[in-house]
Protein backbone atom coordinates (compact mmCIF):
# COMPACT_ATOMS: atom_id res chain seq x y z
CA UNK A 1 0.00 0.00 0.00
CA UNK A 2 2.96 2.39 0.99
CA UNK A 3 4.73 2.46 -2.19
CA UNK A 4 1.27 3.04 -4.74
CA UNK A 5 0.01 5.21 -1.68
CA UNK A 6 2.98 7.81 -1.74
CA UNK A 7 4.14 7.73 -5.58
CA UNK A 8 1.20 7.43 -7.12
CA UNK A 9 -1.99 8.61 -5.66
CA UNK A 10 -3.67 8.77 -8.71
CA UNK A 11 -3.27 5.00 -9.45
CA UNK A 12 -4.74 4.27 -5.28
CA UNK A 13 -7.41 6.63 -6.22
CA UNK A 14 -8.27 4.55 -9.31
CA UNK A 15 -7.92 1.14 -7.60
CA UNK A 16 -10.54 2.06 -4.58
CA UNK A 17 -12.58 3.23 -7.52
CA UNK A 18 -12.70 0.31 -8.87
CA UNK A 19 -12.82 -1.60 -5.69
CA UNK A 20 -15.76 0.51 -4.25
CA UNK A 21 -17.39 1.33 -7.38
CA UNK A 22 -19.41 -2.63 -8.45
CA UNK A 23 -20.84 -2.26 -4.90
CA UNK A 24 -22.14 1.36 -5.14
CA UNK A 25 -23.29 1.20 -8.41
CA UNK A 26 -25.75 -1.82 -7.76
CA UNK A 27 -26.96 0.05 -5.06
CA UNK A 28 -27.58 3.17 -6.77
CA UNK A 29 -28.79 1.48 -9.66
CA UNK A 30 -31.00 -0.75 -7.67
CA UNK A 31 -32.26 1.77 -5.13
CA UNK A 32 -31.93 5.39 -5.78
CA UNK A 33 -32.52 4.93 -9.11
CA UNK A 34 -36.06 3.31 -9.40
CA UNK A 35 -36.72 5.40 -5.70
CA UNK A 36 -36.51 8.53 -7.77
CA UNK A 37 -38.43 6.82 -10.64
CA UNK A 38 -41.48 6.28 -7.77
CA UNK A 39 -41.00 9.74 -6.67
CA UNK A 40 -41.43 10.92 -9.56
CA UNK A 41 -45.28 8.76 -10.51
CA UNK A 42 -46.65 9.95 -7.32
CA UNK A 43 -46.94 12.76 -8.93
CA UNK A 44 -48.67 11.47 -11.87
CA UNK A 45 -52.17 11.44 -12.66
CA UNK A 46 -54.34 8.02 -13.11
CA UNK A 47 -57.12 7.49 -14.89
CA UNK A 48 -59.26 4.40 -15.14
CA UNK A 49 -58.85 3.31 -18.80
CA UNK A 50 -55.77 5.14 -19.57
CA UNK A 51 -53.96 4.03 -16.56
CA UNK A 52 -51.22 6.90 -16.08
CA UNK A 53 -51.10 10.27 -17.28
CA UNK A 54 -47.60 11.81 -17.11
CA UNK A 55 -48.38 15.48 -15.23
CA UNK A 56 -46.84 17.04 -12.27
CA UNK A 57 -49.75 17.47 -10.00
CA UNK A 58 -50.05 17.42 -6.07
CA UNK A 59 -53.31 15.49 -6.21
CA UNK A 60 -52.27 12.01 -5.26
CA UNK A 61 -51.14 13.20 -1.93
CA UNK A 62 -53.90 15.64 -1.39
CA UNK A 63 -56.63 13.01 -1.78
CA UNK A 64 -54.72 10.90 0.76
CA UNK A 65 -54.95 13.80 3.41
CA UNK A 66 -58.75 14.69 2.23
CA UNK A 67 -59.92 11.00 2.42
CA UNK A 68 -60.82 9.76 5.46
CA UNK A 69 -60.55 6.17 4.50
CA UNK A 70 -56.62 6.67 4.16
CA UNK A 71 -55.99 9.07 7.45
CA UNK A 72 -57.75 6.42 9.35
CA UNK A 73 -54.85 3.78 7.75
CA UNK A 74 -52.92 6.44 8.22
CA UNK A 75 -53.33 7.24 12.01
CA UNK A 76 -53.91 3.40 12.74
CA UNK A 77 -50.33 2.78 11.65
CA UNK A 78 -49.19 5.48 13.69
CA UNK A 79 -50.80 4.48 16.51
CA UNK A 80 -49.99 0.64 16.42
CA UNK A 81 -46.04 1.53 15.99
CA UNK A 82 -46.42 3.74 19.05
CA UNK A 83 -47.93 0.98 20.98
CA UNK A 84 -46.03 -1.86 19.96
CA UNK A 85 -42.58 0.25 20.38
CA UNK A 86 -43.38 1.20 23.61
CA UNK A 87 -44.31 -2.16 24.78
CA UNK A 88 -41.06 -3.57 23.04
CA UNK A 89 -38.93 -1.23 25.15
CA UNK A 90 -40.62 -2.26 29.27
CA UNK A 91 -40.68 -6.29 28.13
CA UNK A 92 -37.35 -6.02 26.37
CA UNK A 93 -35.03 -4.38 28.91
CA UNK A 94 -35.66 -7.19 31.34
CA UNK A 95 -34.65 -10.09 28.59
CA UNK A 96 -32.00 -7.83 28.02
CA UNK A 97 -30.41 -7.55 30.91
CA UNK A 98 -30.88 -11.17 31.82
CA UNK A 99 -29.25 -12.20 28.60
CA UNK A 100 -25.86 -9.50 28.82
CA UNK A 101 -25.35 -10.37 32.54
CA UNK A 102 -26.11 -14.34 32.55
CA UNK A 103 -22.92 -16.64 32.80
CA UNK A 104 -25.12 -19.27 32.29
CA UNK A 105 -23.59 -21.96 29.60
CA UNK A 106 -26.64 -21.65 27.38
CA UNK A 107 -26.08 -17.44 27.05
CA UNK A 108 -25.32 -18.38 23.01
CA UNK A 109 -28.22 -21.00 23.05
CA UNK A 110 -30.71 -18.44 24.46
CA UNK A 111 -29.58 -15.98 21.69
CA UNK A 112 -30.28 -17.84 19.02
CA UNK A 113 -33.35 -18.48 20.39
CA UNK A 114 -33.76 -14.70 20.32
CA UNK A 115 -32.51 -14.22 16.60
CA UNK A 116 -33.95 -17.34 15.30
CA UNK A 117 -37.72 -15.79 15.13
CA UNK A 118 -35.64 -12.66 13.28
CA UNK A 119 -35.09 -14.88 10.16
CA UNK A 120 -38.10 -17.38 10.32
CA UNK A 121 -40.35 -14.89 8.59
CA UNK A 122 -43.89 -12.67 9.72
CA UNK A 123 -45.35 -15.14 7.46
CA UNK A 124 -44.63 -18.37 9.35
CA UNK A 125 -45.31 -16.27 12.46
CA UNK A 126 -48.18 -15.45 11.87
CA UNK A 127 -49.50 -19.13 11.06
CA UNK A 128 -48.00 -19.46 14.85
CA UNK A 129 -50.35 -17.19 15.99
CA UNK A 130 -53.45 -18.25 13.91
CA UNK A 131 -53.56 -21.08 15.80
CA UNK A 132 -53.30 -19.69 18.85
CA UNK A 133 -56.06 -17.02 18.96
CA UNK A 134 -58.27 -18.18 16.44
CA UNK A 135 -61.92 -18.87 17.59
CA UNK A 136 -61.22 -22.34 18.20
CA UNK A 137 -57.83 -22.05 18.71
CA UNK A 138 -55.95 -22.56 22.12
CA UNK A 139 -56.56 -19.49 23.60
CA UNK A 140 -60.28 -19.29 22.70
CA UNK A 141 -60.93 -23.49 23.90
CA UNK A 142 -58.64 -23.16 27.32
CA UNK A 143 -60.46 -19.59 28.49
CA UNK A 144 -63.70 -21.60 27.26
CA UNK A 145 -63.09 -24.63 29.23
CA UNK A 146 -61.99 -22.66 32.70
CA UNK A 147 -65.27 -21.46 32.80
CA UNK A 148 -63.79 -17.69 31.96
CA UNK A 149 -65.83 -17.08 28.79
CA UNK A 150 -68.83 -18.47 27.33
CA UNK A 151 -68.98 -19.47 23.21
CA UNK A 152 -65.57 -18.96 21.23
CA UNK A 153 -63.26 -15.86 21.58
CA UNK A 154 -63.07 -13.98 18.34
CA UNK A 155 -59.12 -12.12 18.73
CA UNK A 156 -57.99 -13.16 15.05
CA UNK A 157 -58.60 -10.76 12.61
CA UNK A 158 -59.12 -7.79 14.88
CA UNK A 159 -56.71 -4.96 15.97
CA UNK A 160 -55.72 -6.37 18.88
CA UNK A 161 -54.20 -10.05 17.10
CA UNK A 162 -51.88 -7.18 14.78
CA UNK A 163 -50.44 -6.01 17.96
CA UNK A 164 -49.45 -8.65 19.68
CA UNK A 165 -48.15 -10.31 16.29
CA UNK A 166 -46.43 -6.56 15.69
CA UNK A 167 -45.03 -7.28 19.01
CA UNK A 168 -43.76 -10.39 18.60
CA UNK A 169 -41.98 -9.70 15.81
CA UNK A 170 -39.95 -6.46 16.82
CA UNK A 171 -39.08 -7.76 20.68
CA UNK A 172 -36.45 -9.37 19.11
CA UNK A 173 -34.59 -5.99 17.53
CA UNK A 174 -35.16 -4.26 20.72
CA UNK A 175 -33.73 -7.33 23.16
CA UNK A 176 -30.59 -7.32 20.69
CA UNK A 177 -30.07 -3.86 20.57
CA UNK A 178 -30.08 -3.37 24.12
CA UNK A 179 -28.17 -6.47 25.15
CA UNK A 180 -25.17 -5.31 23.01
CA UNK A 181 -25.18 -2.13 25.08
CA UNK A 182 -25.84 -3.22 28.57
CA UNK A 183 -22.83 -5.39 27.72
CA UNK A 184 -20.54 -2.62 27.46
CA UNK A 185 -22.02 -1.42 30.96
CA UNK A 186 -19.70 -2.40 33.40
CA UNK A 187 -21.10 -4.48 36.16
CA UNK A 188 -19.08 -2.53 39.04
CA UNK A 189 -20.80 0.30 38.18
CA UNK A 190 -24.19 -1.45 39.69
CA UNK A 191 -21.96 -3.10 42.20
CA UNK A 192 -20.96 0.53 42.87
CA UNK A 193 -24.64 1.93 43.67
CA UNK A 194 -25.55 -1.03 45.30
CA UNK A 195 -22.24 -0.32 48.15
CA UNK A 196 -23.35 3.24 48.35
CA UNK A 197 -26.84 1.91 49.25
CA UNK A 198 -28.66 2.75 46.12
CA UNK A 199 -32.05 -0.19 45.84
CA UNK A 200 -32.29 -1.82 42.55
CA UNK A 201 -35.17 0.59 41.54
CA UNK A 202 -33.04 3.42 42.25
CA UNK A 203 -29.53 1.89 40.70
CA UNK A 204 -31.57 1.08 37.82
CA UNK A 205 -33.16 4.81 37.58
CA UNK A 206 -29.55 6.88 38.16
CA UNK A 207 -26.81 4.38 36.58
CA UNK A 208 -28.34 1.32 34.53
CA UNK A 209 -30.79 3.64 32.87
CA UNK A 210 -28.96 6.93 31.53
CA UNK A 211 -26.08 4.70 30.88
CA UNK A 212 -27.83 2.38 28.45
CA UNK A 213 -30.08 5.26 27.00
CA UNK A 214 -28.03 5.46 23.40
CA UNK A 215 -29.32 1.46 22.96
CA UNK A 216 -32.80 2.16 24.30
CA UNK A 217 -32.96 4.90 20.95
CA UNK A 218 -31.22 2.81 18.75
CA UNK A 219 -33.34 0.37 19.26
CA UNK A 220 -36.79 2.06 19.77
CA UNK A 221 -36.26 3.93 16.16
CA UNK A 222 -35.25 0.39 14.86
CA UNK A 223 -38.70 -1.23 16.34
CA UNK A 224 -40.60 1.91 14.91
CA UNK A 225 -40.25 1.65 11.69
CA UNK A 226 -40.30 -1.50 11.30
CA UNK A 227 -43.86 -1.44 12.99
CA UNK A 228 -44.78 1.42 10.55
CA UNK A 229 -43.47 -0.65 7.67
CA UNK A 230 -45.24 -4.13 8.85
CA UNK A 231 -46.81 -5.67 5.66
CA UNK A 232 -47.70 -9.42 6.63
CA UNK A 233 -48.55 -8.96 10.03
CA UNK A 234 -51.33 -6.28 9.71
CA UNK A 235 -52.68 -8.50 6.12
CA UNK A 236 -52.56 -11.88 8.10
CA UNK A 237 -53.74 -11.36 11.33
CA UNK A 238 -55.39 -8.04 10.57
CA UNK A 239 -57.81 -9.62 7.76
CA UNK A 240 -59.54 -7.46 4.46
CA UNK A 241 -61.20 -5.17 6.90
CA UNK A 242 -57.96 -3.72 8.99
CA UNK A 243 -55.93 -1.50 7.20
CA UNK A 244 -52.20 -0.58 7.56
CA UNK A 245 -49.82 2.10 5.73
CA UNK A 246 -47.91 -0.75 3.98
CA UNK A 247 -50.63 -3.10 2.69
CA UNK A 248 -52.39 -0.27 1.52
CA UNK A 249 -49.39 0.49 -0.98
CA UNK A 250 -49.62 -2.71 -2.38
CA UNK A 251 -53.48 -3.12 -2.32
CA UNK A 252 -53.68 0.50 -4.50
CA UNK A 253 -50.50 -1.14 -7.04
CA UNK A 254 -52.54 -4.25 -7.58
CA UNK A 255 -55.49 -1.99 -8.48
CA UNK A 256 -53.16 -0.47 -11.01
CA UNK A 257 -53.38 3.00 -9.29
CA UNK A 258 -49.39 3.41 -9.60
CA UNK A 259 -49.39 7.26 -9.03
CA UNK A 260 -51.66 6.76 -5.74
CA UNK A 261 -49.70 3.96 -4.38
CA UNK A 262 -46.40 5.36 -5.12
CA UNK A 263 -47.71 8.55 -3.04
CA UNK A 264 -48.62 6.35 -0.05
CA UNK A 265 -45.00 5.31 -0.11
CA UNK A 266 -43.56 8.35 0.15
CA UNK A 267 -46.08 9.75 2.59
CA UNK A 268 -45.03 6.51 4.85
CA UNK A 269 -41.40 7.07 4.45
CA UNK A 270 -41.39 11.07 4.88
CA UNK A 271 -43.72 10.46 7.89
CA UNK A 272 -41.28 7.71 9.69
CA UNK A 273 -38.70 10.16 8.67
CA UNK A 274 -40.50 12.68 10.32
CA UNK A 275 -41.52 11.30 13.83
CA UNK A 276 -38.40 9.46 14.10
CA UNK A 277 -36.86 12.91 13.60
CA UNK A 278 -38.66 14.48 16.03
CA UNK A 279 -38.78 11.77 18.59
CA UNK A 280 -35.18 11.89 19.11
CA UNK A 281 -35.27 15.65 18.96
CA UNK A 282 -37.58 15.56 22.33
CA UNK A 283 -35.72 12.82 23.82
CA UNK A 284 -32.79 15.02 23.80
CA UNK A 285 -33.87 18.11 25.01
CA UNK A 286 -35.75 15.90 27.80
CA UNK A 287 -33.06 14.71 28.91
CA UNK A 288 -30.39 18.07 28.70
CA UNK A 289 -32.16 19.98 31.39
CA UNK B 1 -24.65 -13.99 46.52
CA UNK B 2 -26.50 -16.15 48.60
CA UNK B 3 -27.15 -13.82 51.34
CA UNK B 4 -28.86 -11.29 49.31
CA UNK B 5 -31.24 -9.45 51.24
CA UNK B 6 -34.82 -10.22 51.21
CA UNK B 7 -35.93 -7.74 48.59
CA UNK B 8 -33.11 -8.10 46.68
CA UNK B 9 -33.86 -11.71 46.33
CA UNK B 10 -37.59 -10.85 45.20
CA UNK B 11 -36.04 -8.78 42.29
CA UNK B 12 -33.68 -11.05 41.35
CA UNK B 13 -37.33 -13.72 40.89
CA UNK B 14 -38.85 -10.86 39.26
CA UNK B 15 -36.02 -9.92 37.15
CA UNK B 16 -36.18 -13.45 35.68
CA UNK B 17 -39.83 -13.63 35.36
CA UNK B 18 -40.13 -11.18 33.45
CA UNK B 19 -37.14 -12.08 31.19
CA UNK B 20 -38.22 -15.69 30.73
CA UNK B 21 -42.18 -14.40 29.96
CA UNK B 22 -40.24 -11.88 27.19
CA UNK B 23 -38.32 -15.20 26.12
CA UNK B 24 -41.44 -17.46 25.74
CA UNK B 25 -43.33 -14.73 23.66
CA UNK B 26 -41.10 -14.56 21.21
CA UNK B 27 -41.23 -18.10 20.95
CA UNK B 28 -44.84 -18.24 20.95
CA UNK B 29 -45.17 -18.47 17.34
CA UNK B 30 -42.78 -20.99 16.58
CA UNK B 31 -44.14 -22.70 19.59
CA UNK B 32 -47.86 -23.08 18.14
CA UNK B 33 -46.98 -23.70 14.56
CA UNK B 34 -45.00 -26.38 15.80
CA UNK B 35 -47.18 -27.84 17.59
CA UNK B 36 -50.02 -27.42 14.65
CA UNK B 37 -47.58 -29.09 12.14
CA UNK B 38 -48.09 -32.48 14.39
CA UNK B 39 -52.15 -32.18 14.56
CA UNK B 40 -53.74 -35.50 13.47
CA UNK B 41 -56.75 -34.10 11.51
CA UNK B 42 -57.14 -31.37 8.87
CA UNK B 43 -58.95 -28.80 10.83
CA UNK B 44 -56.62 -26.79 13.15
CA UNK B 45 -59.28 -27.02 15.93
CA UNK B 46 -57.85 -27.57 19.37
CA UNK B 47 -57.90 -29.99 21.17
CA UNK B 48 -56.08 -32.34 18.36
CA UNK B 49 -57.88 -35.12 17.64
CA UNK B 50 -54.90 -36.93 17.88
CA UNK B 51 -50.79 -36.45 16.75
CA UNK B 52 -48.84 -37.49 13.19
CA UNK B 53 -46.23 -36.25 11.20
CA UNK B 54 -47.79 -37.34 7.56
CA UNK B 55 -48.53 -33.35 7.34
CA UNK B 56 -44.38 -33.13 6.75
CA UNK B 57 -44.84 -35.91 3.73
CA UNK B 58 -48.04 -33.91 2.60
CA UNK B 59 -46.05 -30.64 2.37
CA UNK B 60 -42.97 -32.01 0.78
CA UNK B 61 -45.21 -33.48 -1.82
CA UNK B 62 -47.20 -30.46 -2.68
CA UNK B 63 -45.75 -29.00 -5.96
CA UNK B 64 -46.43 -25.11 -4.97
CA UNK B 65 -44.27 -25.63 -1.93
CA UNK B 66 -41.43 -27.96 -3.33
CA UNK B 67 -40.80 -25.51 -6.29
CA UNK B 68 -41.40 -22.67 -3.88
CA UNK B 69 -38.41 -23.94 -2.18
CA UNK B 70 -36.31 -24.68 -4.93
CA UNK B 71 -36.56 -21.40 -5.95
CA UNK B 72 -36.07 -19.41 -3.27
CA UNK B 73 -32.79 -21.58 -2.81
CA UNK B 74 -31.60 -20.98 -6.15
CA UNK B 75 -32.28 -16.93 -5.58
CA UNK B 76 -31.15 -17.10 -2.57
CA UNK B 77 -27.41 -18.72 -3.09
CA UNK B 78 -26.70 -16.72 -6.18
CA UNK B 79 -27.78 -13.62 -5.09
CA UNK B 80 -25.17 -14.37 -2.40
CA UNK B 81 -22.11 -15.00 -4.21
CA UNK B 82 -23.10 -11.71 -6.29
CA UNK B 83 -23.38 -9.80 -3.11
CA UNK B 84 -20.11 -11.01 -1.48
CA UNK B 85 -18.49 -10.44 -4.87
CA UNK B 86 -18.96 -6.83 -5.27
CA UNK B 87 -19.31 -6.27 -1.08
CA UNK B 88 -15.77 -7.85 -0.41
CA UNK B 89 -14.06 -5.10 -2.27
CA UNK B 90 -16.28 -2.62 -1.73
CA UNK B 91 -15.92 -3.41 2.16
CA UNK B 92 -11.85 -3.23 1.89
CA UNK B 93 -11.90 0.09 -0.02
CA UNK B 94 -14.08 1.67 2.41
CA UNK B 95 -11.63 -0.06 5.02
CA UNK B 96 -8.20 1.03 4.03
CA UNK B 97 -8.47 4.30 1.79
CA UNK B 98 -9.95 7.54 2.71
CA UNK B 99 -12.64 7.76 -0.03
CA UNK B 100 -13.93 10.71 -1.49
CA UNK B 101 -17.58 10.02 -0.35
CA UNK B 102 -16.31 7.50 1.60
CA UNK B 103 -19.16 8.08 4.70
CA UNK B 104 -21.77 8.84 2.05
CA UNK B 105 -20.95 5.66 0.28
CA UNK B 106 -20.63 3.14 3.50
CA UNK B 107 -24.29 4.63 4.02
CA UNK B 108 -25.89 4.10 0.49
CA UNK B 109 -24.74 0.72 0.77
CA UNK B 110 -26.86 -0.01 3.85
CA UNK B 111 -30.19 1.19 2.55
CA UNK B 112 -31.85 -1.63 1.19
CA UNK B 113 -32.13 -2.63 4.94
CA UNK B 114 -33.63 1.20 5.28
CA UNK B 115 -36.18 1.73 2.73
CA UNK B 116 -39.34 -0.42 3.45
CA UNK B 117 -39.34 -3.75 1.47
CA UNK B 118 -42.67 -2.63 0.31
CA UNK B 119 -41.34 0.05 -1.09
CA UNK B 120 -38.19 -1.23 -1.89
CA UNK B 121 -40.03 -4.22 -4.03
CA UNK B 122 -42.43 -1.67 -5.81
CA UNK B 123 -39.88 1.06 -6.86
CA UNK B 124 -37.20 -2.04 -8.12
CA UNK B 125 -40.98 -2.78 -10.34
CA UNK B 126 -41.54 0.18 -11.57
CA UNK B 127 -37.81 -0.11 -12.57
CA UNK B 128 -37.83 -2.58 -14.53
CA UNK B 129 -41.36 -1.91 -16.00
CA UNK B 130 -39.50 1.11 -17.77
CA UNK B 131 -35.83 -0.92 -18.08
CA UNK B 132 -37.87 -3.00 -20.10
CA UNK B 133 -39.67 -0.51 -22.13
CA UNK B 134 -36.91 1.38 -22.68
CA UNK B 135 -34.68 -1.30 -24.03
CA UNK B 136 -37.27 -4.41 -24.61
CA UNK B 137 -35.19 -6.86 -22.95
CA UNK B 138 -37.33 -9.49 -20.84
CA UNK B 139 -36.42 -8.12 -17.60
CA UNK B 140 -40.41 -8.47 -15.68
CA UNK B 141 -41.07 -12.07 -13.67
CA UNK B 142 -37.62 -12.97 -14.54
CA UNK B 143 -35.55 -15.05 -12.52
CA UNK B 144 -32.27 -12.38 -13.16
CA UNK B 145 -35.19 -9.92 -12.10
CA UNK B 146 -35.78 -11.73 -8.48
CA UNK B 147 -32.06 -12.21 -8.30
CA UNK B 148 -31.26 -8.82 -8.38
CA UNK B 149 -33.55 -7.48 -6.05
CA UNK B 150 -32.28 -9.85 -3.97
CA UNK B 151 -28.47 -9.00 -4.45
CA UNK B 152 -29.56 -5.67 -2.99
CA UNK B 153 -30.84 -7.32 0.20
CA UNK B 154 -27.45 -9.28 0.77
CA UNK B 155 -25.09 -6.39 0.07
CA UNK B 156 -25.71 -4.53 3.48
CA UNK B 157 -25.24 -7.65 5.62
CA UNK B 158 -22.09 -8.79 3.66
CA UNK B 159 -20.64 -5.27 3.76
CA UNK B 160 -21.67 -4.71 7.37
CA UNK B 161 -19.80 -8.01 8.70
CA UNK B 162 -17.15 -7.89 6.49
CA UNK B 163 -16.44 -4.02 8.02
CA UNK B 164 -16.49 -5.11 11.08
CA UNK B 165 -14.24 -8.06 10.80
CA UNK B 166 -11.59 -5.81 8.97
CA UNK B 167 -12.12 -3.04 12.21
CA UNK B 168 -10.33 -5.73 13.98
CA UNK B 169 -7.68 -7.03 11.55
CA UNK B 170 -3.98 -5.90 12.10
CA UNK B 171 -2.82 -4.92 8.93
CA UNK B 172 1.14 -5.04 10.05
CA UNK B 173 0.26 -8.82 9.32
CA UNK B 174 0.02 -8.03 5.59
CA UNK B 175 3.36 -6.07 5.73
CA UNK B 176 4.72 -8.85 7.36
CA UNK B 177 3.89 -11.51 4.66
CA UNK B 178 5.32 -8.55 1.79
CA UNK B 179 8.40 -8.67 3.45
CA UNK B 180 8.74 -12.05 3.30
CA UNK B 181 8.88 -11.88 -0.45
CA UNK B 182 4.68 -12.83 -0.79
CA UNK B 183 3.10 -10.84 -3.60
CA UNK B 184 0.17 -8.83 -2.88
CA UNK B 185 -2.18 -11.79 -4.50
CA UNK B 186 -0.86 -14.12 -2.05
CA UNK B 187 -0.90 -12.48 1.07
CA UNK B 188 -4.56 -11.25 0.04
CA UNK B 189 -5.22 -15.43 -0.38
CA UNK B 190 -3.25 -16.29 2.42
CA UNK B 191 -3.17 -13.36 5.22
CA UNK B 192 -6.39 -11.18 4.42
CA UNK B 193 -8.97 -13.65 3.68
CA UNK B 194 -8.28 -16.36 6.29
CA UNK B 195 -7.99 -13.42 8.84
CA UNK B 196 -11.70 -12.12 8.15
CA UNK B 197 -13.31 -15.07 7.26
CA UNK B 198 -15.28 -15.15 10.01
CA UNK B 199 -16.88 -11.77 8.91
CA UNK B 200 -17.11 -13.37 5.29
CA UNK B 201 -19.08 -16.89 6.75
CA UNK B 202 -21.14 -14.51 8.58
CA UNK B 203 -22.32 -11.62 6.37
CA UNK B 204 -22.91 -14.39 3.77
CA UNK B 205 -25.32 -16.59 6.00
CA UNK B 206 -27.11 -13.68 7.24
CA UNK B 207 -27.56 -12.05 3.36
CA UNK B 208 -28.60 -15.87 2.44
CA UNK B 209 -31.28 -16.11 5.18
CA UNK B 210 -32.60 -12.56 4.98
CA UNK B 211 -32.52 -12.79 1.24
CA UNK B 212 -34.52 -16.46 1.82
CA UNK B 213 -37.04 -15.16 3.93
CA UNK B 214 -37.62 -12.00 2.36
CA UNK B 215 -41.40 -11.44 1.53
CA UNK B 216 -41.79 -7.57 1.11
CA UNK B 217 -39.38 -7.43 -2.16
CA UNK B 218 -40.45 -10.68 -4.05
CA UNK B 219 -43.99 -10.00 -3.92
CA UNK B 220 -43.66 -7.52 -6.88
CA UNK B 221 -40.82 -8.88 -8.55
CA UNK B 222 -42.12 -12.72 -9.18
CA UNK B 223 -43.96 -14.03 -12.30
CA UNK B 224 -47.66 -15.79 -11.85
CA UNK B 225 -46.31 -19.17 -12.04
CA UNK B 226 -42.75 -19.00 -10.12
CA UNK B 227 -42.71 -17.65 -6.15
CA UNK B 228 -40.58 -18.12 -3.45
CA UNK B 229 -41.65 -20.06 -0.33
CA UNK B 230 -42.07 -17.08 2.17
CA UNK B 231 -45.10 -15.94 -0.82
CA UNK B 232 -45.86 -19.61 -1.31
CA UNK B 233 -46.72 -20.07 2.16
CA UNK B 234 -48.29 -15.85 2.51
CA UNK B 235 -50.57 -16.98 0.00
CA UNK B 236 -51.94 -20.12 1.31
CA UNK B 237 -52.30 -18.53 4.31
CA UNK B 238 -54.50 -15.56 3.01
CA UNK B 239 -56.66 -18.81 2.19
CA UNK B 240 -56.99 -20.80 4.62
CA UNK B 241 -54.59 -22.71 7.76
CA UNK B 242 -54.11 -26.35 8.21
CA UNK B 243 -51.36 -28.66 9.33
CA UNK B 244 -49.49 -29.11 6.07
CA UNK B 245 -48.73 -24.83 5.96
CA UNK B 246 -47.63 -25.75 9.63
CA UNK B 247 -45.36 -28.49 8.28
CA UNK B 248 -43.38 -26.49 5.61
CA UNK B 249 -42.94 -23.70 7.77
CA UNK B 250 -41.38 -25.47 10.70
CA UNK B 251 -39.11 -27.41 8.07
CA UNK B 252 -38.44 -23.63 7.08
CA UNK B 253 -37.34 -22.59 10.45
CA UNK B 254 -35.34 -26.00 10.81
CA UNK B 255 -33.07 -24.94 7.49
CA UNK B 256 -32.54 -21.35 9.46
CA UNK B 257 -31.76 -22.55 12.75
CA UNK B 258 -29.17 -24.95 11.41
CA UNK B 259 -27.27 -22.32 9.21
CA UNK B 260 -27.72 -19.81 12.02
CA UNK B 261 -25.82 -22.71 14.55
CA UNK B 262 -23.49 -23.16 11.54
CA UNK B 263 -22.74 -19.44 11.62
CA UNK B 264 -22.46 -19.33 15.24
CA UNK B 265 -19.36 -21.65 15.20
CA UNK B 266 -17.47 -18.52 13.04
CA UNK B 267 -18.73 -15.86 14.71
CA UNK B 268 -20.51 -15.26 17.82
CA UNK B 269 -24.04 -14.33 16.60
CA UNK B 270 -24.50 -12.12 19.79
CA UNK B 271 -21.67 -9.75 18.95
CA UNK B 272 -22.83 -9.29 14.68
CA UNK B 273 -26.67 -8.82 15.12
Amino acid sequence: MTDTASSAPARTGLTAAALVGPATAVVALGVLGPLALLARYSVNKYDPYEFMIAAVSPENYVQFFTDPFYLAAFWTTIRISVLCTAVCIVAGFPLAYVLARTQSRFKNLMIIGVVVPLFVGNAVRAAGWMTLLGSRGFLSVSLERLGITQGPTEIMYSELAVILGIIAVNLPYMVLTLQSVIEGISRNLEEAAFSMGASPATMFRRVLWPMALPGVAAGTILTFILAMNAYATPVLLGGPEFHMMAPLIYDQFQLNNWPFSAAVAFILMASTLALTVAAGIATRQRFRT
Amino acid sequence: MSVLPDRRRLGRWALNGAAGLAFLYILIPLIFVTWLSVYAQEIPSYPPEGYSLRWYGAGIANDRFLSAFWTSTQVGVIATLIGLVVALPAALALNRYKLFLGGAISNLLLMPLIVPGIVLGFALYVFQVETEIATGLPIIGSFWGIVFGHVLLVIPWTVRLILASLAGFDRTLEEAAQNLGADRLTTFRRVTVPSILPGIVAGCLFGFVSSFGNLEVSLFLVAPGQTTLPIAILQYLEWRIDPSVAAVSVMQIAVIAVALLVTDRFVKISRVV
